[in-house]
């Protein structure tokens, strides 16, 4: 079998430049892997026409690095023709008649769209294990989860199925993934991708971002998905810029900020000292790394709770049985359809869910809790930019432990909201963050370490994104 | 004996024109073919977002500004979430906590009593599907999913169904004339929701809610039926309970919908999706700058034009001859006669084609020659009924038109004289009876002129030449 898949983008441009191989030859070996490596369950729905797609392609554009790159896109990302199903029943025969904004550029980009990634149902979930299809595992461990949401293009990327994969993050989902199955994994700025033609879960708090295997591989793959979308009107308009231009330049004097609370008794000892590994390589190589105290991070959790469930049960009120999707057709009464519908369409966790954030919304509630979650977003918004007047980054682990053994967190759900405790404030404040892996603990299990920038200046976090995997891969 | 006082409040909802929806770019247009003006935005697809049609908020804008509103500068969309089929994403957009205006009124007039008519508020919402119900199938039309609404609130301050009906008439004349809507009650751009309670004290009572009244003067006859039944019910030693009822107009009563669940709970919350907005002062100004002038405007100008309220009103009750006429008062000419010409021939002869003014060749030069040649007597109203459909149909000039219906010169003296003196010779004893002083062998004697010329003259140069040749 070929091993092209296992070179970098850049060298297998060369090659495709070169005529060495096609686009078809990666498509073939994507789907090969995709095939020996089914236990993974990285993938929901295979595209049956990637084949066709790869001989169409047309002549090779030596401009573009990611002509016939195969690509994993999560399954919550609207495809045309191509069914998604946001790992639900509700959606299990869905064919979208539209691309989302992503897919196009995607296409314009003429990658190879290989299939539709696995994932927690409607991406609520922490271990992918809310699956209506089964749970994706983790290839480093595979008694392991591979995280969540994004299980499933972490799980992909991580195995080598596909170099490239996108992910979407509403309180950790690509980042948390991306640690537990050592990949990089970033969730942009609000605003910076268009989430037109994402299902939405929280819509406040969604983001698409890049999973890759190498911190280089993803900004290149963001200088691509970026830009403002007349589609989204949260879409940010910004100049195009090149966001692997820091990568490779020194750290020195580079100013970053170590919250005490991410390296609290919360987090495990090996990864603590991960940590500390991190800092003392940091400071070493001229970084100042201050530790420093930081409000409202311990608040994120709840307010997620909150904000998260409300939006979702109202963005989750159009699966009906109306107009797509599954419908209970026995049903007498548009009542019984409504409840019968959604009542076997959805699975427990997302349903557990919709009623949450109903009862958030309910009446003298959305006053109690939901407004007053919105006025404390403000502060840990304040927090950060308070942060941010003194120092270029913040980092801290990714997550409070190692990827956990499969099914441990589903009987706990709070259980399985605290790890994401360290990733769900970026969200809140709109900023981007990133985790890149930072070395394993002793069993071999990946380690991340998040890197939280300013919004908008994904640039400085891969910067030391780089800076990291390069010491960590020459260790 | 009643002596309840009713406190009434009015919400109205109208369809905004505009080319496409509120929060797509379908195309927002009345009767089109079923689901046809639709795409994945109006159908509430998984993934879809809303855009924001600036134009709708400019609609906004300039209706709280006629309705003497305060506008809301900072504004946010928020969710009302509620399931129904014809909610394609089952919650509606509209503004909940900031409503585009607030705090108005409506100045209206009832039996020569002026009275304002507060308003709580205005705001924008998108429209539902329209159902229809075949048997045991229900079947949606997307076509008016996300048309752009204006819903407009009264205070409780409406006394009786005169003040609705008045309110109501000056609201639909107001938006209709700031183009914000074609108001047409019967194609339901234009709806209607009453509330009315009855109290024999400062505490208002339980209210209904009477939905859905498909014309101005059902409004009126629904409140005044509305009330009688509460009064019954109250001197009976019943309770008004909270409900929903319509009015039947075949019954001629209010009918019960259904009772108030306790509390609707809508869970509001803001839309996420769309960013908060701040409208700029230049946004505003803009915005009300393109507001065509109002009906009390214009009535105001029209007096000043020579108009009288009869004039003036039926004009303004024609929207498109009242545009056309507007254009007409750059002109210098007898605006009287122009209104009387455009009221009378000029309508019967549109309507009989089914034709707008502006679908016609009649120039304001035109019209005003043809407006001095009247004035003059050199042509008579009877020549103008002859002349329409030329006149509105081709490019010819008065003058060309006059030869090639041989219309004579009637101010030539001779032509007028010659006639005149035939009509003497013919009624001699008329003239001996003019000379003995009964006038009214004159008005014989000016009849038979008229019969002779076929009225093409004009009466009062007619009449001082005959007189003067019978002086003679």
């Amino acid at each position: 079998m070929n091993k092209y898949l296992d070179l970098s983008i850049n060298e297998i441009h060369e090659l495709l430049v070169k005529k060495e191989i096609t686009p078809l030859d990666l498509v073939k070996e994507a789907l090969e892997r995709i095939e020996e490596n089914k236990d993974l369950n990285a993938f929901i729905t295979i595209n049956d026409k990637v084949i066709e797609e790869a001989k169409n392609l047309g002549e090779v554009d030596k401009d573009n690095l990611f002509f016939g790159i195969p690509i994993a896109v999560k399954d919550n990302i609207v495809t045309k023709g191509l069914r998604t199903t946001c790992a639900s029943d509700i959606l299990d025969n869905f064919i979208p008649i539209y691309d989302a904004t992503i897919v196009k550029k995607i296409k314009n980009n003429k990658m190879l769209i290989i299939g539709k990634a696995n994932m927690d149902e409607f991406a609520m979930g922490s271990t992918s294990e809310t699956s209506y299809f089964g749970t994706p595992l983790n290839p480093i461990d595979k008694t392991r989860t591979s995280g969540g949401s994004s299980g499933g293009s972490a799980s992909a990327v991580s195995a080598n199925l596909v170099p490239l994969a996108l992910g979407s993050d509403t309180g950790g989902s690509i980042r948390q993934p991306a640690s537990y199955t050592g990949i990089v994994g970033m969730k942009p700025t609000y605003g910076r991708i268009s989430r037109y033609g994402l299902v939405a879960f929280a819509s406040s708090l969604d983001q698409i971002g890049p999973m890759t295997r190498t911190v280089y591989e993803n900004a290149a793959l963001l200088n691509i998905l970026v830009g403002e979308d007349e589609f989204d009107l949260t879409s940010a308009k910004k100049e195009p810029e090149d966001f692997t231009r820091l990568i490779g330049e020194k750290i020195t004097g580079m100013k970053i900020a170590l919250p005490k609370f991410f390296i609290s008794e919360i987090v495990d000892k090996e990864i603590r000292n991960k940590i500390k590994e991190i800092v003392s390589l940091l400071k070493e190589n001229g970084a100042i790394v201050d530790i420093i105290d930081m409000s409202y991070l311990d608040t994120a959790v709840n307010l997620y709770q909150i904000i998260a469930m409300a939006e979702a049960s109202s963005n989750l009120a159009r699966f009906d049985g109306v107009r797509y999707g599954f419908r209970n057709n026995n049903a007498k009464t548009i009542d019984e359809m409504y409840e019968t519908t959604r009542g076997l369409g959805f699975g427990d966790e997302v349903k557990r869910r919709i009623m949450v954030g109903s009862y958030i919304l309910s009446g003298a509630n959305a006053k109690t809790y939901y407004d007053k979650a919105l006025m404390v977003r403000d502060d840990i918004k304040k927090e950060f930019d308070r942060v941010f007047k003194k120092y270029d980054l913040i980092i801290g682990p990714t997550t409070t432990r190692v990827a956990p053994l499969l099914g441990t967190s589903k009987d706990d759900p709070h259980k399985a909201f605290m790890d994401d405790v360290l990733v769900i404030p970026v969200n809140m404040a709109g900023l981007p963050g990133l985790s890149v892996p930072a070395g394993t603990n002793d069993k071999g299990l990946p380690i991340g370490l998040h890197i939280i920038g300013k919004a908008f200046d994904e640039a400085t976090i891969y910067k030391l994104a780089s800076y990291i995997e390069e010491a960590v891969t020459n260790e | 004996m009643s002596n309840y006082i009713p406190t009434i409040g009015i919400e109205v909802h109208v369809e905004v024109k505009s080319k496409s929806k509120l929060f797509s770019n379908s195309a927002n247009s009345y009767g089109m073919a079923t689901n046809s003006a639709v795409n994945v935005i109006d159908l509430g697809y998984p993934g879809v977002l809303p855009t924001l049609n600036k134009e709708i908020i400019r609609q906004g804008i300039r209706t709280a500004h006629i309705l003497n509103c305060k506008i809301t500068k900072k504004m946010h969309f928020d969710r009302k979430n509620y399931f129904y089929p014809d909610n394609p994403k089952n919650y509606q957009i509209t503004q909940n906590r900031t409503p585009i205006g607030t705090d108005g009124y409506v100045e209206i007039e009832v039996d020569g009593i002026k009275k304002k008519i507060g308003i709580e508020e205005l705001h924008i919402e998108e429209d539902t599907c329209k159902s229809a119900h075949r048997g045991n199938v229900s079947l949606l039309d997307f076509n008016r999913a996300g048309v752009p609404l204006i819903e407009i609130v009264t205070k409780p301050c409406i006394s009786n169904s005169k003040e609705a009906m008045a309110y109501l008439t000056k609201l639909k004349e107001l938006l209709f004339y700031a183009n914000i809507s074609d108001c047409k009650m019967e194609e339901g751009s234009m709806r209607c929701d009453t509330n009315v309670s009855i109290s024999k004290s400062e505490v208002y009572g339980t209210r209904t809610e009477i939905k859905n009244i498909s014309s101005i003067h059902n409004v009126g006859l629904a409140i005044e039926k509305e009330i009688l039944r509460q009064e019954k019910v109250l001197d009976e030693g019943g309770k008004i309970e909270e409900e929903t009822r319509r009015f039947d107009d075949k019954l001629g009563e209010t009918i019960l919908m259904r009772v108030k669940e306790t509390g609707n709970d809508y869970r509001y919350f803001i839309e996420p999706d769309i960013p908060y907005l701040e409208l700029t002062d230049q946004f505003i100004e803009e915005s009300i700058k393109a507001l065509p002038l109002l009906p009390d405007e214009l009535r105001e100008k029209y007096n000043k034009a020579g108009l009288n309220s009869l004039q003036i009103e039926k004009i303004i009750a024609n929207r498109s001859l009242n545009d056309y006429f507007l254009g007409l008062l750059n002109y210098k000419t007898n605006y009287a006669i122009a209104v009387n010409l455009l009221l009378s021939d000029i309508s019967s002869y549109l309507n009989k084609h089914n034709k707008l003014i502006t679908d016609t060749k009649l120039t304001y030069e035109k019209l005003a020659n043809i407006i001095s040649s009247l004035e003059s007597g050199e042509i008579s109203n009877k020549n103008i009924k002859e002349l329409i459909p030329s006149l509105m149909e081709n490019d010819k000039t008065l003058e060309n038109l006059k030869e090639e219906f041989n219309i004579k010169n009637i101010t030539d003296d001779t032509y007028i004289k010659d006639i005149i003196n035939k009509v003497i010779n013919n009624n001699q004893n008329s003239v001996d009876d003019y000379k003995n002083g009964h006038d009214r062998a004159l008005k014989f004697l000016m009849g038979q002129v008229m019969k002779e010329t076929k009225g093409s003259v004009n009466p009062k140069i007619a009449s001082d030449m005959l007189i003067r040749e019978l002086n003679k």
